[in-house]
């Protein structure tokens, strides 16, 4: 399989605190990846230089083949990338659907048209309706944002990024602050795009539990730099992953029996 | 307002048939007035598309305003009488004007943007005062002519204050139904999305700059249009049109009316007109009065009139449907 992402050397400091040290990686097609590690240890960072929310200081990005390292954010969402934030980041003041609304617009190139009608927008209207079908989210689409439950919110960020059809999307920490049963319903969708090959995802998450029943791969960062990269299998018992966590979450599951 | 389109419909058309019938039934000094709140309508309207829709927070519309006011001047002066060309230029030298100054301003976004609009409209104001041999200075472009409107086959005069109504009317209904669309449209839907969530519409795959520098643009060819029509009615243009505190007036107008409705900035018109005429009969200091009248507004009804009294309606009629 074909990198559709790869890292190169990319490094970045804010003042004298480093955050991302000389990270080469690739990101293959298909490849339902986690992004984990302690607090503080760069992985916001790094998706915030791939997707250009950050501008990058050191290193080169290279996104399908392509030299993005200079591009702005919504020339590299054009091209196929995608992504959610930590903090819901959704608009708050429309619309459930006019949220989706806006990326499946900007998807079809049709937004730049004063003189058009949202309404006779048929087109774009389905894929937004179908985004909230799968995040479940049909029968909130009139209500306003900013009234949805954090969970719900949450799923409609989700929505919000699907709806412009990336290629790769990265998922901060999706399922923070939601309960089991958005959980479970987020989860199950994300597992059904990516069986369905409609999107290489890049999840950064704390729940251990999701990390290692949904990846196929787990990238570890530590204050910035590569710890540990491979299939959750081996992440799980790297003994530096468990001296960063010091005994956390990663080691339970399997190590429950030989702690001495 | 949607569960109502009947009413809705209704009450425009009333405005409508109140507006075409108004100068054969007012006063004339009433027929000037209405005059003032249509362009302060129009001017209040097409800001309101930045302020209230993007968010953006603009203080220096009076230089667009100025701009097309000296633009038709200019041209009526030295070119061609003709109100149709003039309003044509007003249009187009608002917008050439505001093309540079945006593509600077929108760069930056809140305080920054503001900040810049300022400066550049302190920058135009000075022009203006200047240069006097273009502009007249202090004493503004002075004796511009009501040409009548010729329409080839038949001509159409506007030099009394009743024809000239109508010309009035017809550039505000039309500036009316332009921002009424532009509302609905897609384009206009993302520039909500840049007031609530600039950085989400980056990541929809939009190219915010041009966005925000296309409703700027936009909004100042209604300032310009409202300029110009200024100075068909005045007979001249003033320097102080394109001073700051003028750009202040479609702001308070907004507030007034209420920032998130196409009747918002309209109502907010008629109020700020109507008020400035009562109050000036009374106290020489209006200023102050209406700033109490406006801190009220701010304090107590934040959506302005008509988003107050939508709640009002919203809030009576789910009452209703509980009972």
């Amino acid at each position: 399989m074909p990198a559709i992402l790869e890292v190169r050397g990319l490094s970045n400091f804010f003042g004298n605190v480093c955050t991302a040290r000389d990270l080469t990686l690739d990101f293959e097609e298909g490849v339902l990846t986690s992004l984990i590690g302690p607090n503080g240890a760069g992985k916001s960072t790094l998706v915030n230089l791939v997707t250009g929310h950050l501008p990058v200081q050191q290193g080169r990005i290279r996104f399908q083949g392509r030299d993005v390292t200079r591009l702005p954010v919504h020339r590299r969402v054009r091209l196929g990338m995608g992504r959610s934030f930590q903090i819901a980041n959704v608009f708050p003041g429309l619309t459930v659907l006019q949220n989706v609304l806006i990326p499946a617009l900007a998807l079809a190139g049709r937004t730049a048209r004063p003189w058009a009608r949202v309404s006779r927008e048929a087109s774009a209207r389905r894929d937004a309706e179908e985004v909230l079908e799968r995040v479940g989210l049909t029968a909130e689409r009139e209500a306003a944002a900013s009234a949805l439950s954090h969970g719900d919110r949450r799923l409609l960020e989700v929505g919000v990024a699907l709806a412009s059809r990336p290629r790769l999307l990265f998922l901060d920490e999706p399922t923070a602050g939601m309960n089991p049963v958005e959980r479970t319903r987020l989860l199950a969708s994300i597992r059904t795009l990516a069986q369905e090959g409609r999107a290489t995802f890049v999840l950064v998450e704390h729940d251990m539990d999701v990390v290692f029943a949904l990846s196929r791969r787990v990238v570890v960062l530590h204050r910035g730099e590569l710890l540990c990269d491979g299939p959750p299998e081996r992440v799980r018992g790297d003994p530096r992953v468990r001296e960063v966590y010091l005994g956390d979450e990663v080691a339970e599951p399997a190590e429950a029996g030989a702690a001495p | 307002m949607s569960g109502w389109p009947r009413a809705r419909a209704a009450a425009w058309l009333a405005t409508a048939a109140i507006l075409c019938a108004l100068p054969f039934l007012a006063t004339r000094f009433a027929t000037y007035l209405a005059m003032r709140v249509m362009m302060l309508g129009i001017f209040a309207l097409g800001y309101n598309l930045l302020l209230g829709r993007t968010g953006l927070l603009s203080f220096g519309h009076g230089a667009f305003y100025a701009a097309g006011a000296y633009g038709l001047g200019l041209v009526a002066l030295h070119v061609s009488p003709h109100p149709l060309l003039g309003l044509a230029a007003a249009v187009a030298a608002a917008a050439l004007l505001a093309l540079p100054v945006g593509w600077f301003s929108v760069r930056s976004s809140e305080v920054y943007f503001a900040m810049l609009t300022l400066a550049f409209g302190m920058m135009f104001f000075a022009l203006v005062w200047n240069a006097r041999d273009l502009t007249g200075g202090d004493d503004g472009l002075i004796g511009v002519m009501r040409a009548p409107v010729d329409l080839g086959l038949f001509r159409l005069p506007i030099a009394k204050d009743p024809q000239l109504y109508f010309l009035v009317l017809l550039c505000f209904a039309g500036s009316v139904w332009l921002v009424h669309r532009v509302r609905a449209s897609p384009y206009g839907l993302v520039l909500a999305g840049i007031r609530e969530n600039a950085v989400r519409v980056e990541f929809a795959g939009i190219d915010v700059r041009r966005y925000r520098l296309g409703v700027f643009v936009l909004s100042a060819a209604l300032a310009g249009l409202a300029g110009g029509l200024e100075v068909l009615l005045e007979s001249g243009a003033r320097p102080f049109m394109a001073h700051w505190t003028h750009s202040a007036e479609p702001i308070l107008v907004s507030l007034l009316g209420g920032l998130h409705s196409l009747t918002g900035p309209l109502v907010g018109s008629l109020l700020f007109v109507a008020m400035r005429e009562l109050i000036q009969r009374v106290t020489e200091e209006w200023m102050l009065v209406f700033g109490v009248v406006l801190l009220v507004i701010i304090m107590g009804f934040r959506g302005g009139v008509v988003g107050s009294l939508e709640q009002l309606l919203r809030g009576r009629r789910a009452r209703r449907e509980e009972a």
